[in-house]
């Protein structure tokens, strides 16, 4: 294996970890404020059909990547309304967003099946998402870790009935967490139908809303974490494919388990000690001291 | 009493008006994904509008993205319903589905695409797709310059690595250094999977890339923004994604085989068949690409026409790619065993399964 061999399967790993990554970010933000979604497959739908409609209506990648960003928003603050308003489990309330994504997605991108868009531009090696992904990361953990914002999120998170009494208003900042969680997520499906695949078919995110939600855990819920966890993800998925290509002597059965072997490896060795770092108050909702 | 008047007029001139024409046909057809793909839903499509217009009279009722599943039996009951007397279950894992409604609906006509089951109203048809990748490996075989062609496979079936082995020995016949490579995605359809695969494949050295997904779209547009050329499958429509890499392709033509089976229908005459015709009939080369030069062409068409006249590359003696005769000298595999590939031949690199 040469050097431009190995370039450019390091390339094609930071590129598939891309849309994993800002999907985590999504799904961590969530979490912190104690609000488990598992609704981030029908997110990132959401996200990669109407980045992609964005992107064939206005000719302009960018304006398709802000469009999913909002249609995110959206969507993730009818499931907060659900979850944090209306006290619904969150658990089923996630999956009802998941098919509520998939089918809404479906309908956004109806027309556009087959279209030709103008797909985000390489600025030198890669296209401006991946670049913004590593930063994304940092301000995060900057957010998370070196705000006050931060800070009550991450209290209302753990204990909630502490953030009450100390005079901040859980439910609001559920919210917001949700609206940045859900801008993160749909941007994580954008970049895969606006960078990777170019086009936009049903159900495209192939269940990978589902291993950033494990990647969450992989990744102690810390940002910085989440980074180290899409790009051996990413790179699982995107390696595999080389190998194949490579010749590699195993069944391509075996090889296109890979990522979901992984996945599953590390949510059974690692999650064992892991679960303690999650917030206390995950997946409980919040409905106020009495 | 102005009101009842014409309440009675409307009524009256109502008994008047010439009644609605009722279809003589209504065909119901599902499609595993959408028809705009550029590829196999798309060719169904338009050998089913090509029915259409072909029989005056006919109510065509179509479902898209319809999953390989117990689904398909819900939306087929439906145009049942509806009065669909023909339906064609257009995609592979549909065919258990639409075998269940047979049993269930005796006096309607099933047609199944890519299967192998039967029964008096239910039939099967495909093309023989796989003596029809000769004359495409001899496209790409000319037209590499690297030596190295890219292989980008779904479910590796027996039917798909047959595709494989053909493209491979048509390549072979016209460059013995040549080498196909081939990445499985795992699914029909997975546009992630279809653009990474296509990278790693050029990444290699691949500078010819083809398919066998539902869909060539995102392929040949990955190949088309690397400057590579590429070789479309199932439908012709898709020359159009890749004016400078395209060389050629292969083109599903339903529509004769359709109007047939429908016509069968309406006379009452159909009978259960497993169909399977080849290139010049249900199969057909698209028009070659502004790359490709005319000595080429020539070898190309030649190559076709052999094919058309009854060769098969499936002639023995053939050895896998390890170099274990599969195929003895004065054997050759006939259409009934192209669902049997579980090996590669020699000059593809990999695993079969």
């Amino acid at each position: 294996m040469n050097a431009t061999l190995a370039l450019a399967m390091i390339s094609t790993t930071i590129v598939s970890g891309t849309s994993l990554l800002y999907a985590t970010l999504g799904e961590l933000v969530g979490e912190r404020a104690g609000i488990v979604n598992l609704g981030l497959e029908g997110v990132m739908l959401i996200g990669a059909s109407t980045g992609f409609a964005g992107a064939a209506l206005s000719g302009n990648p960018y304006l398709g990547v802000l469009a999913a960003a909002v249609a995110g928003v959206a969507a993730n603050l009818m499931f907060g309304y659900v979850v944090i308003s209306r006290g619904a489990n969150q658990l089923a309330a996630g999956l009802s967003l998941m098919f509520f994504g998939l089918g809404a997605s479906a309908l956004i991108g109806r027309p556009f099946v087959g279209a030709i868009v103008a797909g985000l531009p390489r600025l030198g090696a890669f296209d401006l998402l991946v670049w913004l992904a590593a930063p994304t990361s940092l301000l995060l953990w900057g957010l998370l870790f070196r705000t006050r914002w931060g800070l009550s999120l991450r209290a209302v998170g753990e204990a909630p009935a502490a953030a009450f009494a100390a005079g901040k208003r859980p439910d609001l900042i559920q919210y917001q967490a949700l609206a940045l969680g859900g801008a993160l997520g749909a941007v994580g499906g954008a970049h895969l139908s606006l960078a990777l695949a170019l086009t936009w078919d049903e159900g495209m995110t192939a269940g990978r809303g589902f291993i950033a939600i494990a990647l969450v855990i992989f990744a102690k819920w810390n940002p910085l974490w989440a980074l180290a966890g899409a790009l051996v993800f990413g790179g699982a998925e995107a390696l595999q494919l080389q190998f194949q290509a490579l010749g590699v002597d195993i069944s391509p059965f075996l090889m296109n388990m890979i990522p979901y072997l992984l996945t599953l490896m590390i949510l059974i060795f690692w999650g064992w000690n892991r679960r303690s770092a999650a917030p206390a108050a995950l997946g409980r909702n919040f409905l106020g001291v009495e | 009493m102005t009101w009842l008047r014409w309440l009675l007029f409307g009524f009256f001139c109502s008994l008047a008006a010439p009644a609605v024409a009722a279809p003589d046909l209504t065909v119901g057809a599902i499609y595993v994904g959408s028809v705009n793909d550029f590829g196999y839903n798309r060719s169904m499509h338009d050998g089913l509008t090509a029915m259409k217009d072909a029989i005056p009279g006919t109510r065509l009722l179509e479902a898209e993205n319809v999953p390989e599943s117990a689904e398909a039996e819900r939306i087929m009951e439906g145009m049942i319903q509806q009065g669909a007397k023909l339906i064609f279950a257009t995609s592979f894992g549909h065919q258990q589905f639409a075998f269940n409604l047979a049993k269930k609906h005796p006096d309607v006509v099933f047609e199944h695409a890519g299967g192998w089951m039967q029964s008096a109203n239910f039939g099967n048809f495909f093309a023989a797709t796989q003596a029809a990748w000769y004359p495409m490996g001899v496209a790409a075989g000319k037209m590499t310059k690297t030596h190295t062609l890219g292989f980008v496979a779904g479910v590796p079936i027996g039917y798909v690595i047959g595709n494989i082995n053909a493209f491979a020995l048509g390549a072979r016949s016209v460059d013995p250094d040549v080498q196909v490579r081939v990445v499985v995605t795992g699914s029909w359809s997975d546009k992630g999977k279809e653009a990474a695969a296509t990278s790693a494949l050029i990444d290699q050295g691949a500078d010819v890339v083809t398919m066998h997904v539902d869909s060539p779209a995102t392929v040949i547009q990955v190949a088309e923004s690397r400057g590579v050329y590429s070789i479309g499958f199932q439908s012709i429509a898709a020359s159009a994604l890749a004016p400078k890499g395209w060389l050629t392709g292969l083109g599903f033509t339903w529509g004769p085989f359709m109007t047939a089976t429908a016509k069968s229908v309406i006379d009452g005459k159909f009978k259960p068949a497993m169909v399977r015709d080849g290139l010049g009939s249900m199969i057909a080369l698209a028009p070659f690409g502004a790359a490709v030069p005319e000595a080429t062409r020539a070898l190309v068409d030649a190559a076709a026409d052999k094919i058309e006249k009854g060769y098969n590359p499936f002639t023995g003696p053939i050895a896998d790619n390890t170099g274990v005769i599969r195929i003895k000298a004065g054997e050759a595999w006939g259409g009934d065993k192209m669902g049997d590939f579980d090996w590669y031949v020699a000059g593809v690199v990999g695993k079969a399964k």
